[in-house]
């Protein structure tokens, strides 16, 4: 065999073996990237990807200046593995320092809020995780990350804070820790509240580190709305300081005052006192932590003689000038009864703005007896008594109001003085709302609105007005109730110099199981400035201990109406109320 | 497959041009090289991208933290309990002035801190009250001096004792 001959064969067999290996290679690249390319690109993408929910905030509850009453903040969970646990070495300006375990626990003890003992206790064993400390603020947490021990780690949570603690508290409800509303506005505007939990899903290398442009956003986040409330919490704060301090002063059970803007329905204060602080709710027995104003009813006594005068002037029963015989017990034609006035009198002779001055049952009765009871009835739910306010707010009682047609003789007339009838704050407020707005009543406003971030607005109420009582008649009876602020016996106590004040008090006796008892709700709703109606103030003190009489919620009514004058800078009033008959004689009083 | 045998000459002019060789390495060179800096330049953004995402996470902590400060020192509970010790009492008389007319509204009232239903301390609760101000007794007193009025030395006796002039709101 030649050279040349042999150099060919050895080329060839070269030839062969390199023909061989690619058509090798491309078999096996044939089958990556072809047969099992998708199975492996799947198994590559499963290593690197990550998907994690992205949790979106819970929207801010504000007042109508803007101010935060309710908004989400992050909290967190303190865990650590005690099986890790041991000395921490850390470079401090180019030195090694190392830190024992009983070093880092001194320092993180107080922190904690544990004591050494428990959290030397609690590190040891050999277990991967044990709890610290459970939804510590942000500062806290802060300090433990800047301890930099890395067998400490932790958990974020959204968690829901109340900046302004009670204020507005029973209003407001809170949220359980899971993040679930559990009453009041929290839970009733919910589907305002709640934001829509975003998914993010992403590619990591094996150092965890993001892969750029991998980012893969498979539903946004979506945060909660901003409800905003009708509430001024300047008015709403000082008209729970004032009700605070009456109800400790009374040793009475409840306590609520409602300030009402008269010409657009809103509710610029609903306070309380006792009232919540939904931060830590658990504080206070359940009956304080939902809104009375809303959910308890209450006979309301001589506060409705205004809503009945109203009745009467609109109705062309009687004007202002007209008179009825008032005698202090007025017997009935059935069954031996009688009505009685709160006070031992010689007989009177009274125009309707003197009923309301003396706070006559029995000069009520003669005037209101003349309307048919069905019209009445009409009248009452015309001004709102016996069902809901559009509100709808958790739990809202609709009163008690029966059906006109199944009154007996005697509740027949005992509503005429706000008796047989159960009302509640909310709905005696807007009541007066309507005897100050010209006798159109406005369905009330809680909540102005609910607005996304860009200032979408998800929500707002679709106000309803009514019609109760004639424009006229409206005037007239203002005037009536004027005389109660000022010449009545208790009334003048609600006087604010410089304003014309308008007004009512009650005193309603507490009935258990159909018995009356030695108790009372008493009770001051007024309105001012009388000839040009700002705001509706409505006080109620509910059970205080030896007041028999509405002497003692003419300060917070007056307190709160004064600030709330002052507060939004009306001007004193520069008229006089008009002169009519008032006196004990159906005559206009001499000082008048 | 055929094979040729070729001259020493031959196989001379058939070697490739160093030059091209050259260009072509350099070129692979220049390829790879630019890969790999825009691969590090890659990398580098991406642990850049995480140190800043930790950062603003660390940011939006602390703009927590300082929000919870000013919603606490902001918050009606503060600022009554801050009044009060100032010796500041509610006056609900207002006065006012309509400055078209020189016309004055109502009657000025001093402020009586006796006044029944009227509280200037804060009654209501606020569990979530974590800063709180708190004044100088010296700086009340040069505020006094100031403004010409006096304090009722009763409702100073709490106040804490810190260096300063101006009544401060020390948080934490």
């Amino acid at each position: 065999m030649g050279a040349h001959a042999k150099y060919s064969k050895r080329l060839g067999i070269f030839a062969f073996m390199l023909v061989a290996m690619v058509i090798a290679l491309g078999f096996r690249l044939v089958d990556f990237q072809v047969v099992r390319a998708e199975e492996i690109q799947q198994a590559s993408l499963d290593r690197r990807e990550v998907t994690r929910t992205l949790t979106a905030l819970r929207g801010n509850i504000v007042d109508s200046n803007g101010q935060v009453l309710a908004k989400t903040v992050f909290r967190y969970d303190i865990n650590a593995a005690p099986k890790n646990v041991g000395p921490v070495r850390t470079a401090r300006d180019g030195v090694i320092v190392e830190r024992s375990v009983m070093e880092i626990a001194l320092e993180l003890a107080p922190l904690l809020g544990l004591d050494l003992d428990d959290l030397l206790t609690r590190l040891d064993g050999d277990g991967e995780y044990v709890n610290l400390a459970k939804l510590v603020d942000a500062d806290t947490y802060n300090q433990i990350r800047d301890l930099n021990v890395p067998w400490i780690f932790w958990d974020r949570f959204a968690d829901r804070l109340y900046p302004n603690g009670a204020v507005a508290g029973n209003l407001l409800g809170f949220v359980g820790q899971d993040g679930t509303p559990l009453a009041g506005l929290e839970r009733q505007y919910n589907t305002c509240l709640a934001g829509v939990d975003g998914q993010e899903t992403y590619e990591r290398s094996a150092e965890g580190v993001r892969i750029p442009t991998s980012n893969v956003t498979t539903q946004p986040i979506e945060d909660g709305g901003t409800l905003n409330l009708s509430i001024d919490s300047n008015l709403q704060f000082f008209a729970q300081q004032v009700l605070a301090n009456t109800v400790t002063e009374l040793d009475a059970e409840w306590a609520s005052a409602v300030v009402i803007e008269v010409e657009t329905g809103r509710i610029l204060a609903a306070a309380e006192a006792p009232s919540v602080d939904p931060n830590d709710p658990a504080a206070v027995p359940s009956a304080d932590r939902g809104s009375r104003i809303f959910q308890t009813s209450f006979e309301p006594g001589s506060i409705m003689k205004s809503v009945t005068t109203g009745m009467v002037l609109d109705s062309g029963v009687a004007d202002e000038y007209d008179t009825v015989d008032a005698p202090d017990r007025l017997y009935l034609d059935f069954n031996n009864e009688y009505i009685k006035d709160s006070f031992d009198h010689e007989d009177f002779t009274l125009s309707l703005a003197g009923v309301l001055r003396y706070s006559s049952n029995t000069g009520m009765t003669e005037f209101g007896r003349q309307i048919d009871r069905d019209v009445r009835g009409d009248y009452l739910e015309k001004f709102g008594f016996g069902v809901p306010t559009s509100l709808r707010f958790e739990g809202e009682s609709g009163g008690i109001l029966r059906p006109a047609s199944q009154w007996d003789e005697m509740t027949n007339l005992t509503t005429l003085f706000g008796q047989g009838l159960a009302v509640t704050p909310i709905q005696m407020a807007y009541a007066y709302q309507a005897l100050a707005n010209g006798g159109v009543r406005l369905d009330p406003i809680l909540v102005d609105s609910c607005t996304s971030a860009d200032g979408t607005v998800y929500y707002k109420p679709n106000q309803v007005s009514t019609r109760v009582i004639s424009e006229s008649a409206a005037k007239v009876n203002l005037e009536a109730m004027e005389k109660v602020v000022e010449f009545g016996g208790v009334g003048k106590t609600a006087g604010i110099p410089g304003y014309r004040v308008a007004g009512k008090t009650g005193t309603a006796e507490i009935s258990e199981n159909g018995v009356y008892l030695d108790e009372y709700a008493i009770s001051f709703y007024g309105v001012a400035p009388a000839e040009n109606p700002k705001f509706v103030v409505g006080v109620t003190i509910y059970r205080p201990v030896g007041v028999s009489n509405s002497a003692m919620a003419t300060p917070p009514f007056k307190a709160i109406m004064q600030q709330a004058l002052k507060h939004y800078r009306v001007p004193p009033s520069t008229t006089e109320s008009r002169n009519i008959p008032s006196d004990r004689n159906g005559l206009v009083d001499e000082n008048d | 497959m055929r094979v040729f045998m070729l001259s020493a000459q031959e196989a001379r002019k058939l070697r490739p041009s160093m030059v091209s060789a050259l260009v072509f390495v350099l070129g692979l060179v220049a390829v790879f090289a630019l890969q790999l800096g825009l691969n590090m330049m890659v990398t580098q953004d991406a642990y850049q991208l995480r140190a800043l995402q930790a950062e603003k996470r660390d940011l939006a902590t602390d703009v927590q933290i300082i929000q919870e400060e000013v919603a606490s020192l902001g918050s009606p509970q503060n600022l009554a309990d801050a009044a009060h010790q100032l010796g500041m009492v509610a006056n609900p008389s207002s006065v006012l002035l309509d400055i078209q007319t020189n016309r004055v509204f109502g009657e000025p009232t001093p402020a009586d801190g006796e006044s029944l239903g009227i509280a200037s301390a804060n009654l209501v609760a606020n569990s979530a009250l974590g800063s709180t101000s708190r004044f100088i007794t010296a700086s009340l007193l040069d505020a006094e001096l100031l403004a010409g009025v006096s304090t009722d030395s009763n409702t100073v006796a709490g106040v804490t004792l810190q260096s300063g002039l101006i009544p401060a709101s020390p948080t934490r």
